[in-house]
């Protein structure tokens, strides 16, 4: 709290790494509405970013008992309004759409019903479809604004339906006002969605990135584009709608093409004026000088840009028909596109624009069909926008299928921070937070920005409730490692099997095992099938394996809950970097072990990240090796951090690799981790584990209550208001 | 790819892997074969549009629609003679609507609309704008300028970078090895305390470690590719980006330190300005107005500029001056042997 605190005066951004489990949540929230109501011309807002639904409820909910505390020792209504925010598929109340299953077509449906052209016609004619709750909204909603009080998204989609208005767009539309938002980090950092919903977040505001471990991924994964032959198929396709329409309307209604031309004429301005419904289509870039200026006369008309499309689609055709792997960068596919179909770099910067544009003008209600256009729009954009940072590698087929011809065009961000640049400048305090952020002076590096707070802090705990110990060596003295030229070793695969079965035969309850990729848990477990490991291992625990289809996860999932439910015990093997490993927890008796077998490192053949690791090193002079064990370490701490989610919780970390005890890797655990984990556990066999985790287990099975933490991890009232303990708080102040 | 078929002969890029396609002016395509075969005079009618043809210029299709081909050729055509930029227009408007009506031109010849109109408005722009046409051709849009300097800038990073980091990496790892045997040979030879050599050894390595992000930084620097000679003129073939001349560059003289000028009068020295209200001399001179004070004019400037110029000169001989002329002509001669 100090050290934010600090960050909120200086108005300065600060990285803090807290274990989970230790009330991050409950303190950022506090803390910053406490902030909010004793400064309010200060700070004004609060924007809250989580990264799936799920972990969106559960900030809501410590909001709420946050407000209900407010109320109970102040007794009144506080006048504070929080929301959450996310996409129409989880918001939407229409009878039909809100059945749809897909993101996108929800979207696009949703659009079709509400976009201003459509609601136009219906006016003048009553057969036209609109949704019902979105003109409610329209024509009542904005006058009336949201009463203060916290609303989830099932609270928002009652109120809308009580109301009969259409949750998603008043919740768009609450956010100006609202004091506190919590959503996705994606309608921050994607800047094609930031632009239209967080444009009017006022400066003084407080950003908060929770779990925001794989922050830089986002960021890259939100400016990278991706086409395959596909794609570039569709797109002929809507191109050829694009034409037909277009003739159509020439026959039938010119005025309108018209009006659209002497609007592009007078520039893109007045053009991007749009309503709040037609955002389906949006500039993914910021560069607002552009926006400034008219488009190009050479794509000006709907025809002259139709004919440009297909010009950049076909020349895109004709790249993909690569034999070997081509990696070139921007400028370089910029010179290349000129020569080949003589296509300028201007009227590329305004491709996306420009088809936003036509598209609004020809009322295409339908986006869905046109999302492999817009995809190329916007890698025209970026291309031709940013000429450092970005690289563009085709592959003519996959690594692992040489045979099968899968042509793709990677346009990949290598820089992170280009993404986040934005949201750093423009609001006055970023905090990025996750119980995982170790090593913490790599963040600043890679998303380029100066920290006035970068702290780490360690549980403050009763007794010793996690059990960190590195195995380097198996019963038999053979090293153990994920190492590429021993991965293959029996001794090595034997040694795996065998401490997985001694600790399963000694820890009660769920044990989670993470491999480094899939390919290496399918070898792994098929040749423990046959040492005869499966069998021994089945006799104390029943067995779940993690699959990359989702759906045969999760029913794999709920099998384990129920395992560890009835007291059967279970051991789940799954993937670091899975879906298993960055979103769901295992507390208290779902996880009372984790394994890791083998350092995670990434792919390390793929040419994206050999690209990136190139730019890394020559921007910002970060060693590929660095790199390289700064993301597998955060991963393997992702891992670990599964069983620890509160401090009643106790949880055995087993890392099983003989690198883990060096000290370059030893020191990028998060501190909360390294503070157990002393010396003498750094370099155990097998047998030396198993007695350890015996003699540990048994102290954590004493009876623990709430009066034992009392005093030193938990605190009354009384306590924290004795004078040894407000001396203490006072003497960290200073010290700081 | 596999489903282009040859329009005459219907072979298809499936059972023939080796089948070519090819386009001609008319924008439609033929196989390699067709070609052979249809126009083995030289020359012959395209079998879809009946447009007269020459077997020379068949090419061979470069994108899935022949269409795109057809424009491209076309497009390059056209773009030879209307190529003037940017900077040939005086508002940015105009430019658009010159790069509209190219566009325009263009499209018309490629759906053969209104052809005899477009051909005649392509002949009057070529007379008329012969002169900038010509121009423009050997010079490079500011954009391509931009990118060809990216691109080379980008290559010699490449190089650089490469070799350096390579080296710096394998640097590394001697100083390691060499910083372990040395631990190793002190361990088995020396007397002092193993733990002392240790502790040490340990220290020497952490200083090293400190040492070495330092020089990675300096390594790292971005590389700048020199694009002028060190006179000043640009590498390469480049005309001036600018029609401004260059800003002069400033040298680092020493400071400039006052000294009052010493005049040489070659008579009595007229009184000082201070004094000359005093001595009644500006009794002979009009008073100044309010408004002419106001400026900062007093009457005792013009009294004393009356006074230097009646006393300078009365005691001026022409042999004295003569001297002087001479002693200033050696001293002339004197700066520019130093």
């Amino acid at each position: 709290m100090l050290e934010l605190k600090h960050a909120l005066d200086a108005k300065g951004h600060c990285l803090l790494e807290m274990p989970s489990g230790t009330g991050k949540t409950t303190t950022l929230l506090s803390l910053i509405v406490a902030y909010m109501k004793a400064h309010p011309l200060d700070l004004t807002k609060l924007v809250y970013c989580s990264r799936t639904v799920p972990e969106i409820e559960k900030v809501m909910e410590e909001l709420r008992k946050l407000m209900n505390y407010y109320e109970k020792e102040l007794g009144m209504e506080q006048n504070i309004l929080g929301l959450a925010l996310s996409s129409r598929k989880n918001l939407c109340i229409h009878p039909s759409v809100s059945k749809e299953r897909e993101g996108k077509v929800v979207d696009g449906r949703c659009y079709g019903l509400t976009a201003s052209f459509v609601r136009a016609r219906h006016g003048g004619d009553d057969s036209v479809p609109v949704c019902n709750f979105y003109e409610g909204f329209d024509a009542h909603g904005k006058e009336f604004p949201l009463p203060p009080g916290v609303y989830n998204l099932d609270d928002l989609k009652e109120y809308g339906q009580a109301k009969g208005w259409c949750p998603y767009f008043l919740a768009r539309y609450t956010i100006t006002h609202a004091n506190i938002v919590v959503y996705s980090y994606h309608y921050l950092l994607d800047p094609k969605i930031a632009e239209v919903v967080s444009k009017e977040i006022s400066k003084s505001s407080v950003v908060v990135f929770d779990e925001a471990h794989n922050i830089d991924n986002v960021c890259i994964d939100s400016m990278s584009v991706k086409i395959t032959k596909r794609l570039l198929d569709k797109c002929s396709n809507s191109i050829q709608i694009l034409e037909t329409t277009i003739s159509n309307m020439k026959e039938n209604d010119n005025r309108r093409l018209e009006r659209e031309y002497q609007r592009l004429v007078e520039g893109l301005r007045d053009a991007t004026i749009a309503r709040e419904t037609d955002m389906a289509l949006v500039n993914p870039v910021l560069p607002s000088e552009i926006l400034e200026e008219a488009v190009p006369g050479t794509i000006r008309t709907a025809e002259h840009f139709v004919a440009f499309l297909k010009r950049v689609v076909e020349y895109i055709k004709t790249r993909l028909r690569v034999q070997h792997v081509v990696q070139e960068s921007p400028a370089g596919f910029l010179r290349d596109i000129h020569t080949k179909v003589c296509v300028d770099r201007k009227p590329l910067r305004f491709t996306a624009e420009r088809l936003a544009s036509l598209i609004r003008t020809l009322e295409i209600s339908d986006l869905t069909d046109f999302s492999p256009l817009v995809t190329v729009s916007h890698f025209a954009t970026l291309v031709s926008t940013y000429t450092k940072g970005f690289t563009i590698i085709i592959e003519p087929f996959e690594d692992r299928a040489p045979t099968v011809s899968n042509p793709i065009l990677y346009f990949s961000c290598l820089d992170s921070s280009i993404a986040i640049k934005p949201v750093f400048n423009r609001f006055q305090t970023v905090v990025i937070t996750s119980g995982t952020l170790s090593p913490l002076d790599m963040y600043p590096k890679i998303l380029d920005f100066h920290p006035v707070i970068m702290t780490s802090f360690t549980m403050t705990l009763a007794r010793p409730c996690i059990l960190p110990m590195i195995v380097s060596k198996g019963n038999d003295q053979v090293a153990m490692s994920s190492r590429y030229e021993t991965r293959e070793d029996t001794a090595v695969i034997r040694n795996y099997g065998n401490l997985l079965v001694e600790v399963a035969a000694a820890v009660p309850d769920g044990i989670v095992c993470f491999f480094t990729s899939y390919l290496y848990l399918e070898t792994i477990v098929s040749s423990w099938y046959d040492q005869g490991i499966i069998d021994q291992l089945q006799r104390h625990k029943l067995l779940f394996i993690e699959t990359q289809d989702a759906a045969e996860t999760s029913l794999a999932l709920i099998n384990y809950i129920k395992a560890c439910d009835n007291g059967r015990g279970a051991v789940l093997l799954s993937v670091a970097r899975g879906k298993v490993s960055e979103g769901i927890d295992f507390d208290h008796h779902l996880g009372r072990a984790v394994l890791m077998f083998g350092i995670p490192y990434v792919y390390t053949q793929s040419r994206i990240l050999r690209a990136r690791l190139e730019y890394l090193r020559d921007q910002f002079q970060i060693r590929e090796n660095d790199f390289l064990t700064f993301d597998a370490m955060r991963h393997a701490a992702q891992c670990l951090g599964r069983c620890m989610r509160g401090k009643t919780d106790y949880g055995i970390m087993v890392l099983a690799d003989k690198r883990f005890s060096r000290a370059d890797k030893r020191s990028k655990l998060p501190k909360w981790i390294q503070e157990h984990l002393k010396d003498t556990n750094c370099n155990l066999s097998t047998e030396e584990c198993v007695q350890i985790s015996k003699r540990w287990l048994r102290q954590m099975a004493q009876p623990f209550s709430r009066e034992d933490q009392l005093g030193i991890s938990l605190l009354t009232l009384e306590q924290l208001q004795s004078e040894d303990m407000q001396k203490k708080i006072q003497q960290r102040a200073q010290a700081a | 790819m596999d489903d282009q078929t040859c329009p005459k002969c219907k072979t298809t890029k499936y059972r023939n892997p080796g089948m070519v396609l090819m386009v001609n002016a008319c924008g439609h395509a033929l196989c390699e074969s067709c070609v052979e075969l249809l126009f083995s005079k030289g020359s012959g009618a395209c079998p879809e549009c009946k447009c007269p043809l020459r077997r020379n210029n068949f090419r061979i299709q470069l994108f899935e629609d022949p269409a795109v081909d057809k424009e491209v050729d076309i497009r390059k055509r056209i773009l030879k003679e209307f190529n003037k930029r940017q900077e040939d227009f005086p508002t940015l408007r105009e430019y658009n609507d010159y790069l509209e009506e190219v566009e325009t031109i263009i499209f018309n010849l490629v759906f053969d609309n209104d052809t005899t109109n477009t051909n005649k408005m392509i002949d009057n722009y070529k007379k008329e704008n012969k002169d900038i046409t010509m121009k423009n051709r050997n010079r490079q849009s500011q954009e391509e300028i931009e990118l060809e300097e990216l691109i080379e800038a980008e290559k010699a990073q490449q190089s650089e970078k490469a070799n350096l980091y390579v080296n710096a990496e394998l640097e590394e790892k001697k100083q390691k090895h060499k910083a372990r045997e040395k631990l190793i040979d002190e361990l088995m030879f020396s007397d002092a305390d193993a733990k002392s050599i240790v502790a040490s050894h340990v220290q020497a390595t952490a200083a090293l470690a400190k040492e070495q992000p330092k020089a990675a930084v300096q390594a790292g620097g971005p590389v700048v590719k020199s694009s002028k000679f060190s006179s000043g003129i640009q590498i390469g073939l480049r005309q001036n980006t600018s029609s401004f001349l260059p800003i002069p560059k400033q040298e680092d003289l020493p400071l400039f330190h006052y000294s009052a000028p010493v005049f040489d009068y070659d008579g009595p020295s007229p009184p000082a300005i201070a004094v000359l209200g005093k001595l009644n001399y500006c009794a002979n001179i009009r008073a100044a107005n309010v408004t002419e004070r106001a400026g900062g004019y007093t009457e005792a400037l013009s009294c004393c500029r009356a006074l230097q110029e009646a006393m300078g000169g009365l005691f001026y001989s022409p042999q004295s001056s003569h001297k002087t002329t001479i002693v200033a002509a050696q001293e002339t001669d004197d700066m520019e042997t130093t």
